[in-house]
């Protein structure tokens, strides 16, 4: 497995670029590039070329993440006030706003089947659930507190919430947390099962494996990067080679790589068989904040990696 | 399609299709015989086919009306017309023997109606050489064939036929088929690819095709033909087992997997795709083994175990299944991990768990060698069962702990092995099995060498035989047995372990032993190396690396009643700064110490003990943490580590006297301790004594010392500090002799940050820290170490709080933002903290955008926005830092200040602040907290002030002045509550906040000038005396009070004044203000002003030429032109006559306004000037662009009301 570069877009934003994601191909285009930026719009890009394909604006702070809709027709962005901006990708009207106190939406990632839209809660220690039929708020998953003898000492910011990730078959639930635990939830009966140990930074990023509901890789900022068999509460692989903080992480639609940026300035490619970096792109001049893999779908065959950096750019690259 | 271009002879096709060319000729001879007889014997033809009659008599040697005729009573007509049909038929083939439908009919008759087979064969025959293409005889023809037996013939038809025609698809089918049958699979393949060009839907094609390929060893192509099958009928439950079975043999499990379930789906009795089901799920379950995911493994190996037990009932003779379950089961006894979560710290159902699990284990166990006893009942010629057997034996004794002490007797195990290698005795894995069940070292040295001999390059053999050297103590061997085995297969896990272990021993650097080890590991997770692994990562400090906890943590699942594999645990989670975690860990090595394992050591007891008491001691418990130390100084195992944490958990728990007893013990061992922890020892010592006695007695006893325990850096460092806090200077020495051994640019940096630190302890005034000279010792360091980001950021610090003006331009200048977030490196603020502090300290505007204003910073400090997109940054990263969220709303406050408030800044920053009220650090009592907290209040309720949010603003200003703060702060709350009762024109109020103001005074100038407006404005007549009290100039340092001070008064006396036209009065103050020796355009453009409108008032002279001086001044200093400066000046020269200065002016004016700001009357002055531009079009002047009209146009088009406007456009219309 490789990566070869195929495209870099300079000064692709004004600011950072914070997130990106792609958005599934509809019957009608190809699947769109999307990236949010401190610059306070989200702009949507064509492959291969990334040729702009429209600016939105609204958001008064940086974008901090995105999300895509599995239909194609929705996607959501979210900026550092905690306005979640859930907007039509074609016609970029908005179909709802979802507000938060503020440091209460990080990462967010619709539901396989695209019924309910997770929200890493930040400062509540907790994933809000919204459901994207009514955008009403569905339900809120938070970490229970430890039985320490001090309950009052810092827990609350301790578990503060910055990624989540949805299993493939939608019945589980992972947020990664400020103080490296990883929680994992029963989405269908909304209770928490375990955590997860073995980071002891921050989590930043997280996502479960294509094929395998129980497979689990996160990034944190030990600049390790860990697989774990989420059912199992095993440590079933660490990976290292960043030398700072991993601040994303992806995994192919095969299953058997997956890609991380890091604050280290690089992009990496791990194969999982071996357990070790295949490929390090250096392209970046600034920390990686976004890596995502093109997904899958109709008309789609050769892979896609994107990352997007706070150097200002975006790179397009080709995964076989 | 699968396109094969392979060539293939195929044999024996030429005499085959001789064979048929002789029986034709025969064929058709009977064939014109049978005809005659039928026309003899076929009576009354039906009336409808009269006229097919007609013309057959009225031609009866036309073969082709015989045909139709034949034809029509063959379709139409009962089985008694079926024979004249067959009459005419026999006629028709008589006069046109290539008539090959006829044959066909013919064929079916005999074949189906008068029972005569051979003729039937022929018939069809005769037909298919006519026809290869005939579909219908060519099978009808095989089929006889097939019945009678004739297998060669039929395999001869179909290759003639096929020869005859690549479009004789029917012959390709029927001969790859039989191809297949007679396993002739190279040829099938050809046959099958060119028959699915015929028939590409045909499932049982290319089922037969994929088989082929499967046999061929060609499994690609084997998977792609059975996908296509089952692609076109989702049933076919050969290529669903099939091609499971080849996703198993490639090692792709998973899809095996599924491909086996759906093949239950279809049909859940079958045995190929049960006994494939749990195969595959064995499989996986290995590979997660592998991997060390032992509860996804078992979880596999219950469904596994589930399905084979399953098949055995359907077919219990079988010794295949048995010997699958048995596989089975002995890997789910080897795998099932202990999961420690059911249970408290309890030690009795610890006890039971840990039973439990024991008990799961060997019940697996003594299921499997059940399973294998029943394979090897069904099939004992199976030689692998007996070593299987064996194995699990082996397996079952050590796991009941027995010694197997009686070397006489043979055991059971070793017998089994043996029963292997009668059977197959030059089977070298039966002799490697040999060896490793065997307990004599002789019989096993013996078994291996003997698997070498039968196969030198087995890699397995020789890691066992270096094992088996290595206990015995004979290195060299071992080590080159080891060796072997490495090189013949790297992925063999024990030669690593060996290797690591050897150099461990050998070699004091234990990375390479680490990195053996950690290979080791990896390939194999088994808890003999997971433990080994952590203990040589202890060595070589790689504690904290997360394989290394990933294995500690497998290795307390493998091996649940080993107290190290806790031990280990505990030091890892310690290793991340886990501490509870570490805690409870200790505790269940203790628990297993006491419960499980008999013989521990005396000495790894106490360590788990000194291990427990350090961290209850980090987590905070220094009660239990006090207690384990006791327990351990009475049995006399305190060592100085020890020592050092019970004398701190002493103190937390405020025994003062005991922890300095201990500190005495502590002190009496320093001089026999190793020279590397003095240091530590010396430096605790010194803390402790001032934490408990205070300055003068950690100075006494630091006195008292030997100077020889200072030279290390740890300990100058807290010597350093103790001195900074005495003022006596007494340890000033010590602190010099110990800087010397300050070696790394680091630590010096360090230390000077703490000289600057101290310094502005020394020289501090009353109320006020001595930041001049720390901030002088800084300037001085950076010199030396212009690149130490720490020391730039203090400097910044101190700089900013200084609160001298301009200095905040110079902190914000001094630290960089480029070099990043400091990730460790944090030194009481950081960067970002400096960057946002500094840009709300400079309350100029600073706005970029001109559409609001203009920038009057005279630093041009333009980082406004900069600084919020940096700030954002450092919430990206720390979304929980309070302190930039903090710093950002002030800065967002800034931005909005200078935008005017616009609604959607005003909206982020409410949300803003809302949030941060919650957070924990606001309830903090301490006053940088509450100043916080302050500060928030005051910026919601400016917020809800702009936003004509009175009450709102009321509220929060009310409780912001109720913070208990200095009332130099609190002064602003009540100046809000001023503004908002002014909004609200409630006079009382407003007098009664007034009052407070005057009452709690400030010390800020901007405070005092705001006070003075709100006076004048809303005519609150006050004495001016208590106005002017109101002011503590005494904190002022008199430059500032010449410089700033005295202007900005005069400025607002001037402003007050001019606004109730009283000229003179404020061309007075103007002049004042200017004349404090500060230039500031502002001021001039003021004075200027002033001077003009009374120059106009009184036609005097001389008050313009006063207008035309301050301008000038105004134009030359100010860095960003500021508009309406040239203007005014030009008006003012344009009176005295000066025209070229004027237009020149009107010029300079038109530059000085951003493009749409530019006011009507700017456009109006153009278009005089445009009138009078008499130059020609060579120079380029800004009036020319457009004719005058076009100025005057456009000067409506931004002003319409103006009447004058309209008046010159009309004479410029008539001009026109």
């Amino acid at each position: 497995m490789k990566l070869a570069g195929l495209k870099s877009v300079e000064n692709a934003h004004e600011e950072s670029v914070w997130a990106a994601t792609w958005i599934p191909a509809t019957d009608n285009r190809p699947s769109l590039l999307v990236t949010g930026s401190l610059d306070e719009t989200v702009k949507l890009w064509k492959s291969d070329e990334l040729d702009l394909d429209r600016t939105n604006t609204g958001h008064c702070l940086g974008v901090v993440s995105v999300a895509a809709h599995p239909s194609g027709y929705i996607a959501a962005s979210a900026s550092l006030d905690s306005f979640v901006r859930i907007f039509e990708v074609d016609s970029n009207s908005t179909i709802a706003t979802l507000e938060a106190p503020p440091s209460e939406v990080w990462q967010m990632r619709f539901n396989p089947e695209g019924t309910m839209l997770a929200v890493a809660g930040g400062g509540s220690a907790s994933i809000k659930i919204w459901d994207t039929s009514t955008w009403k708020l569905a339900a809120t998953l938070s970490i229970p507190r430890p039985e320490g003898p001090k309950p009052t000492d810092k827990t609350a910011s301790k578990k503060f919430v910055l990624s989540v990730a949805w299993s493939v078959d939608g019945r589980r639930l992972a947020c990664g947390s400020m103080d490296g635990t990883i929680s994992v939830f029963d989405v269908a009966r909304a209770k928490f099962l375990h955590h997860l140990e073995g980071h002891f930074m921050p989590v930043r990023s997280l996502v479960y494996s294509p094929v395998e509901p129980r497979l689990l890789f996160s990034a944190s900022d030990d600049a390790h990067v860990h697989m774990y068999d989420a059912e199992g509460k095993t440590l079933i692989g660490a990976m290292s080679g960043h030398s700072s903080w991993v601040l994303s992480v992806d995994a192919s639609p095969d299953g058997a790589a997956v890609a991380t940026g890091s604050s280290d300035r690089t992009v990496r490619l791990w194969d999982l068989n071996m357990r070790t970096a295949v490929q390090t792109m250096t392209n970046h001049s600034d920390q990686v904040w976004g890596v995502a893999f093109r997904p899958p779908g109709a008309g789609v065959r050769s892979g896609r990696l994107a990352s997007v950096s706070d150097d200002k750019s975006i790179s397009l690259y080709d995964y076989s | 399609m699968v396109k094969e271009t392979e060539c293939c002879d195929v044999p024996g096709l030429t005499p085959a299709a001789s064979e048929p060319e002789i029986e034709k000729a025969y064929h058709i001879k009977e064939e014109v015989a049978v005809e005659k007889d039928h026309v003899r014997e076929s009576g009354t033809p039906y009336i409808t086919s009269r006229q097919l009659q007609d013309t057959v008599n009225a031609h009866p040697d036309d073969p082709s009306s015989h045909f139709k005729l034949g034809i029509f009573l063959w379709e139409n007509g009962g089985s008694h017309d079926k024979a004249v049909a067959a009459d005419h038929f026999l006629k028709s083939a008589k006069l046109d023997p290539q008539n090959a439908a006829a044959f066909k009919y013919l064929g079916d008759y005999y074949a189906t109606f008068s029972v005569d087979i051979e003729r039937a064969l022929k018939c069809y025959q005769r037909a298919v050489s006519l026809d290869a293409h005939d579909l219908h005889s060519g099978e009808a023809l095989c089929n006889l064939l097939h019945r009678e037996g004739k297998e060669s013939l039929e395999v001869a038809i179909c290759k003639e036929a096929s020869s005859k025609s690549t479009r004789a698809f029917w012959a390709f089918r029927r001969l790859g088929y039989l191809q297949v049958f007679q396993k002739k699979w190279t040829e099938a393949v050809l046959s099958l690819q060119h028959a699915i060009r015929g028939y590409p839907s045909c499932a049982d094609l290319w089922e037969a095709l994929g088989l082929a390929y499967q046999r061929l060893g060609r499994f690609t192509a084997a998977i792609k033909s059975y996908a296509r099958a089952i692609e076109i009928e989702g049933d076919r439950i050969l290529a669903w087992v099939e091609s499971g079975n080849i996703f198993l043999m490639l090692g792709l499990f998973k899809k095996g997997v599924e491909h086996f379930q759906r093949a239950l789906e279809i049909s859940p009795k079958s045995i190929t795709a049960q006994f494939g089901l749990s195969s595959g799920l064995l499989g996986l379950a290995k590979e997660c083994i592998n991997r060390g995911a032992f509860k996804w493994a078992s979880f596999l190996l219950e469904e596994a175990s589930k399905v084979a037990r399953g098949s055995t009932y359907l077919a219990g003779n079988l010794s295949c299944i048995w010997k699958l379950l048995g596989d089975i089961q002995h890997t789910y006894a080897k795998c099932y991990p202990w999961m420690e979560e059911d249970w408290g710290l309890c030690a009795e159902s610890f006890r039971t768990s840990i039973l439990s699990w024991k008990k799961t284990r060997s019940l697996a166990l003594l299921s499997a060698k059940c399973s294998y006893q029943q394979a090897l009942h069904l099939a004992p010629w199976e030689a692998n069962i007996y070593t299987d057997i064996a194995i699990t034996l082996d397996i079952i004794s050590t796991l009941n702990g027995d010694s197997g002490s009686e070397f006489n007797s043979w055991q059971i195990s070793e017998k089994m092995t043996l029963g292997a290698l009668m059977l197959e005795g030059d089977n070298h894995e039966f002799w490697v099995a040999m060896g490793c069940i065997s307990n004599h070292d002789a019989l096993k040295q013996h078994a291996f060498i003997r698997a070498l001999q039968l196969d030198g390059s087995l890699a397995g053999a020789w890691a066992y035989l270096g094992k088996l050297y290595r206990n015995r103590g004979e290195m060299q061997l071992a080590r080159q047995a080891f060796n072997y085995a490495r090189s013949i297969d790297p992925s063999l896990a024990i030669p690593w372990a060996g290797m690591s272990a050897d150099l461990n021993i050998r070699e004091s650097t234990s990375d390479e032993a680490f990195e053996s080890c950690l290979r080791a590991a990896s390939i194999l997770p088994v808890a003999e190396f997971q433990i080994g692994l952590a203990k040589l990562s202890l060595q070589a400090g790689h504690l904290s690396s997360p394989q290394v906890f990933g294995a500690i943590r497998q290795a307390v699942q493998l091996a649940p009643c080993y107290p190290e594999s806790y031990n280990l645990n505990g030091l890892a989670f310690e290793a991340q700064l886990d501490y509870q975690s570490a805690v409870a860990a200790y505790r269940l090595a203790h628990l297993t110490t006491s419960h499980f394992s008999d013989t521990v050591p005396r000495s790894h007891v106490r360590d788990i003990s000194i291990n427990l008491a350090r961290s209850l001691c980090m987590v905070g418990n220094f009660f239990e943490a006090s207690q384990e130390y006791e327990n351990l100084s009475k049995e006399g195992m305190l060592d100085i580590e020890g020592l050092q944490v019970y004398a701190f958990s002493l103190w937390k728990l405020g025994k003062n006297d005991q922890a300095l007893s201990t500190v005495r013990t502590l002190a009496s061992c320093i001089s026999t301790m190793e020279k590397t922890r003095t240091a530590a020892s010396v430096g605790f010592i010194c803390r402790l004594l001032y934490s408990i006695s205070g300055l003068d007695s950690a100075i006494n006893s630091i006195m008292k010392m030997p100077t020889h325990f200072f030279r290390s850096s740890k300990v100058s460092f807290v010597v350093a500090a103790i001195q900074a806090i005495d003022g006596c200077d007494r340890l000033d020495s010590i602190v010099l002799s110990c800087r010397s051994c300050l070696q790394s640019h680091e630590e010096i940096t360090k230390m000077h940050i703490l000289i600057a630190l101290s310094k502005l302890i020394k020289h501090q005034t009353d109320n006020c820290l001595g930041f001049h000279s720390g901030v002088m010792h800084l300037r001085k360091a950076l010199h030396a170490y212009p690149n130490s980001s720490l020391m730039r950021n203090l400097l910044g610090y101190l700089l900013l709080s200084n609160e001298e003006r301009d200095d905040n331009h110079t902190a914000t200048r001094c630290c960089n933002m480029l070099y990043g977030f400091d990730q460790q490196n944090k030194c009481l603020k950081s960067a970002y903290e400096i960057h946002g502090a500094g840009a709300v300290a400079c309350y100029t505007i600073g706005t970029s955008h001109p559409r609001f204003s203009f920038p009057t910073c005279s630093y041009q400090c333009q980082n406004g926005i900069g600084t919020i997109r940096q700030l954002q940054k450092c919430l990206r990263q720390d979304p929980w830092n309070y302190d930039a969220r903090y710093l950002l709303i002030l800065n967002i406050l800034q931005k909005a200040r200078e935008e005017r408030f616009p609604c959607h800044l005003r909206a982020t920053v409410e949300r803003l602040i809302l949030v941060a009220f919650s957070n924990e650090p606001y309830f903090n009592k301490d006053t940088s907290h509450q100043y916080k907290k302050f500060q928030l209040l005051l910026c919601a309720s400016e917020i809800s002030l702009q936003g004509n949010d009175q009450i709102k603003c009321i509220n929060y200003a009310k409780a912001a002045s109720s913070i208990s703060l200095s009332d130099n702060y609190l002064f602003y709350a009540h100046l809000l509550l001023c503004r908002a009762y002014a909004a609200e024109n409630d006079s009382n109020n407003l007098r009664n906040e007034f009052i407070k103001c005057l009452d709690l005074k400030t010390d800020n100038y901007l405070g005092w000038v705001c006070l003075k407006f709100i006076a004048s404005r809303y005519e609150l007549h006050v004495e001016s005396n208590s106005l002017e009290l109101s002011f503590k100039k005494g904190s002022v340092e008199i430059k500032d009070l010449q410089h700033v001070v005295i202007p900005v008064s005069s400025l607002v006396d001037g402003l007050i004044s001019f606004w109730s036209q009283d000229f003179m009065a404020a061309e007075k103050y103007f002049a004042q203000a200017c004349s404090s020796g500060r230039d500031d355009g502002c001021l001039l453009l003021c004075h200027g002003v002033t001077c003009m409108v009374l120059a106009k008032q009184l036609c005097s002279p001389h008050f313009l030429r006063l207008a035309v001086n301050s301008l000038l001044k105004a134009q030359v200093i100010s860095v960003v032109p500021i508009p309406m400066v040239s203007i005014t000046l030009a008006q003012a020269e344009g009176s005295l006559g000066l025209k070229e200065n004027w237009e020149s002016g009107l010029r300079f004016e038109w530059f000085s306004w951003p493009p749409d700001m530019r006011p009507a009357e700017l456009l109006f002055q153009m278009h005089l000037l445009a009138k009078q531009s008499k130059v020609g079009p060579d120079q380029l002047r800004v009036e020319l662009c457009q004719s005058p009209l076009r100025w005057v146009l456009r000067a409506i088009h931004v002003n319409p009301s103006c009447m004058r406007y309209w008046k010159v456009l009309q004479s410029l219309w008539n001009e026109g």
